[in-house]
């Protein structure tokens, strides 16, 4: 879905930044947004002083160049709470240039989604390398393993991690154990770590990353941040990205203790939220969901899950609302937004789909194909 | 539960109400008139794609994780034609599920253990037939166990699912249960008439159903009339108690009334003898059929309705009763006697007479006894008369008079008169003019008409045979016009 209405972007200047903080916050499938407090105006700062973020397509790169995607894993609490230094990447980058025996020559999102999509910008930003146009998800996920890196045989590591305090961790695992290691290191270290992982060339890139992905958040923040009417924007984010209206109506119910068994491996509480259909059938769309939401269940059938991405609009404000900020009352759009197609696939529901978030039904596209 | 054709399946409402559903929390309750075939239990969400229909599904594992999987059955569990839904009770049950099982009609129990009910539901489902011979049994021991009316309406409205049940009299009046069950308006009703004691019909039983399918109504039906022995006898058994305590009451008012001291008995008997009393006697109107012994009860049970601390004692041509209170006023008494009297339960015409108010036993004896004239009086009024003895005055001695003999010989007596082609319009006059003493103008006056159609009058009445100026004959002339004015006989 990447390419879905795409327009060439060359670079990333500062008057783009809230146009990609909104535009991430769509793509967070709820899960709060990326607009934590001053951490914007850094970067901001940032841009200004060393000038704009080059974005390259993966086409224009040469076969051989070297990237690794960066991301923050970790809470957006204790993000909120120990805010980044700002000199994270630059650790990150050169313990695992040290690692590799080789300096890296622009670098890729791990998700252009929530904070990363920022994240990303301003690594590249204070490293002066190049941002390819491409990320792993898509979308937010809430392991560092369920990207499309990985789905397509790309190693996570050798990697490195770097917490608040500058502590710096070059950890060389398999993709799984990388995720339980690295979760347990960044309890210790604050609650979120800075990585750069997934070093790949461009050539290898090509075939697993979902390219156009920061392009495509700041089109949709750019539709965004300039609505002032719903329908127009319903209109452009349904170009731009495939967005289809599930249903509108009121938020009247929310829950925290909703389901009472599944995975525990996620970190996050289970949450639910239920909208009652403006439409004289009162139809129930009761979204499930664990810091995102992941299932949208309506009168009882699985109506969209996870990997596609659900996400509520205030029809009055026309702005994402998040999990955190939701309340009951609130008028909402239900979105779902496409993931790309690989996620599609019997491997990507594996590893992204509803079951892997322990909601033992089939996606709805796997339920159209039986 | 015939037993030469096949029950048909317990409904919900059956396993809701005797069975292993009685204590699960319940949504979507007023839709439980499936019935259930079979019980599934569900462990994952798919295998309610190949339940038959009329299945209870009962949700564990992986079908349980949550109020969204709840809802995920609820909608397959519509689709299949289920019959209800059993979560367990570690799901938070919110409203918009709950509305969900409204919408979709399906039931929602919550259960603390859905394993257990899984087995508990298909033992029931199993033998149907066995399920309701229990509640059958169950009933006809509690039957046997309680002997009030009251008890007995208890037992059929708190044991047997979904029923609601009243005992109601030929004229709609309920006599014990629910009076929601006699209402008229819609709904699956079971009706078994009742006997009374004496054999003859006396009431209805009425159920009403929440709930039907042949075999229930077959079921409610025989509950009921495992009922009607039971309520004859309790019936018969509270008549016999009241006419018994009405027979040695009426003979302890006797004693009373002729002056014998029965101070301990009657403290015995609960009746307050010190005091200020206002004594009424309560009588069948003379023109309405003739009490017999068994009106007794029914004249003291609808008396208890109403004055339930005052007792009702027989007497001679009637019932007597007191008030005993220092403000007790015969005029207050009348009016509460005539709004007993008004919706009166019984079949009888009955009315009645008010003594004036009296201090002790002696002032009780004069009450009763005035209040006996008076009731007298009232008797020949008709249903619902209530006359006070302190408004009559000597009047009330007429009461006793036998105006029909005394009718029936002014008939001989006064032939002439009474063939007379007017003789109402002479008879009237010259009652009037004897209760007036003689003074014609103030007869035309009680009469409506002029002086001289009075005088012409008596030149009829003379004519006749009639002699008014003899003293001698002038009491006899007044009783005989009384009398056949007071009795309806002799008018064609």
């Amino acid at each position: 879905m990447g390419d879905v209405g795409h327009t060439r972007v060359n670079e990333i200047t500062v008057e783009d930044l809230p146009a990609l903080v909104a535009g991430s916050s769509l793509l967070c499938s709820a899960a709060g947004d990326a607009s934590f407090d001053g951490y914007c105006e850094i970067v901001a700062e940032l841009l200004r002083n060393r000038g704009s973020v080059r974005l390259v397509e993966l086409d224009s790169m040469p076969d051989d160049a070297l990237c690794a995607a960066i991301g923050v894993m970790g809470g957006f609490a204790p993000m909120v709470e120990l805010p980044p230094s700002g000199d994270e990447a630059v650790l990150a980058v050169r313990a695992l240039e040290d690692r590799l025996g080789r300096k890296l020559d622009a670098l890729v999102a791990l998700n252009a989604a929530g904070p990363n999509a920022v994240f990303a910008v301003a690594a590249a930003a204070v490293l002066d390398l190049p941002l390819v146009n491409c990320d792993g998800m898509g979308r937010v996920l809430p392991l560092i393993s369920q990207t499309t890196y990985a789905l397509d045989g790309m190693p996570i590591g050798p990697l490195s991690a770097v917490s608040l305090a500058g502590d710096v961790l070059v950890l060389d695992s398999g993709l799984h154990r990388s995720d339980l290691l690295l979760r347990a290191t960044m309890q210790a270290a604050g609650g979120w770590m800075l990585c750069a992982m997934y070093p790949a060339t461009v050539s290898r890139l090509r075939t697993a990353a979902i390219p156009h992905a920061t392009s495509r958040v700041l089109e949709v923040g750019r539709h965004l941040t300039s609505a002032t009417e719903r329908g127009a924007l319903l209109d452009g984010l349904a170009r731009a990205v495939g967005a289809r209206v599930v249903g509108s109506g009121r938020i009247v119910e929310l829950g925290h203790a909703t389901r009472t068994i599944g995975p525990r491996h996620y970190p996050a509480v289970p949450t639910s939220v239920v909208v009652q259909e403006y439409a004289d059938t009162g139809r129930m769309i009761r979204l499930e969901g664990q810091s995102e939401l992941l299932v949208a269940v309506i009168d009882g059938v699985v109506a969209a899950a996870v990997p596609d991405v659900l996400c509520l609009i205030d029809r009055h404000d026309l702005r994402v609302v998040g999990v955190e900020t939701v309340a009951v009352g609130d008028h909402v759009d239900v979105l779902v937004v496409p993931a790309d197609a690989r996620w599609h696939s019997k491997a990507g529901l594996t590893l992204a789909g509803p079951r892997a978030f322990g909601f033992p039904v089939r996606h709805p596209r796997e339920e159209a194909q039986r | 539960m015939s037993r030469n054709r096949t029950p048909e399946p317990l409904s919900v409402a059956e396993l809701v109400h005797f069975g292993p559903l009685s204590s699960a929390r319940a949504f979507a309750a007023d839709h439980l008139d499936r019935q259930v075939s079979r019980v599934a239990l569900v462990s994952e969400l798919d295998q309610i794609r190949q339940c038959e229909p009329h299945a209870a599904l009962v949700l564990h594992g992986s079908a349980a994780l949550g109020a969204w999987a709840v809802e995920s059955a609820l909608r397959l569990a519509w689709e299949r034609n289920a019959s209800c839904v059993i979560a367990p009770a570690e799901i938070a049950v919110t409203s918009s599920t709950a509305q969900l099982a409204e919408r979709l009609r399906v039931p929602l129990f919550v259960v603390e253990d859905p394993a257990t009910h899984a087995l508990e539901l298909s033992a029931a489902v199993a033998d149907t037939e066995a399920a309701r011979a229990r509640l059958t049994a169950r009933c006809a021991v509690l039957f046997g166990e309680r002997s009030t009316v009251r008890d007995i309406l208890g037992v059929i409205n708190s044991e047997v699912p979904g029923v609601t049940a009243a005992l109601v009299a030929d004229d709609g009046y309920v006599i014990a249960g629910r009076s929601a069950a006699g209402r008229p308006d819609g709904g699956h009703r079971v009706r078994v008439p009742v006997p009374g004691p004496d054999g003859r019909p006396w009431a209805e039983l009425v159920a009403q159903l929440a709930a039907w399918s042949p075999s229930w109504v077959e079921t409610v039906e025989l509950i009921l009339r495992l009922a009607r022995a039971p309520l004859a006898a309790s019936v018969g058994r509270s008549w016999l108690a009241i006419a018994h305590q009405a027979a040695s009451e009426r003979l302890l008012l006797q004693t009373l009334l002729r002056g014998e001291d029965v101070t301990d008995p009657a403290r015995d008997a609960g009746w307050r003898l010190d005091g200020r009393h206002v004594a009424v006697v309560l009588r069948v109107a003379e023109r309405s059929v003739q009490a017999e012994d068994s009106t007794t009860p029914a004249v003291i049970v609808a008396w208890r309705e109403t004055f339930a601390h005052l007792p009702l004692v027989p007497v001679e041509d009637g019932w007597a009763a007191w008030w005993t209170d220092p403000e007790a006023e015969p005029e207050e008494v009348a009016a509460q006697v005539r709004d007993f009297l008004n919706p009166v339960r019984v079949p009888l015409e009955l009315t009645a007479g008010v003594g004036v108010a009296g201090e002790g036993v002696n002032g009780l004896r004069r009450s009763v006894a005035e209040a006996q004239l008076a009731s007298a009086v009232a008797s020949r009024i008709g249903g619902g008369a209530v006359e006070l003895f302190g408004e009559l005055g000597p009047r009330a001695v007429l009461a006793c008079l036998p105006v029909t003999e005394i009718a029936a010989a002014a008939q001989v007596a006064l032939e002439n008169l009474l063939g007379a082609p007017d003789a109402e319009v002479l008879i009237t006059a010259l009652a009037a003019l004897l209760d007036c003493a003689g003074s014609t103008g103030q007869a035309a006056a009680r009469l409506g008409v002029h002086r001289n159609t009075v005088l012409g009058r008596i030149e009829r009445i003379r004519a006749r045979g009639v002699d008014l100026d003899s003293p001698d004959q002038r009491l006899a002339l007044h009783l005989a016009c009384y009398s056949l004015l007071s009795s309806r006989g002799w008018r064609s």
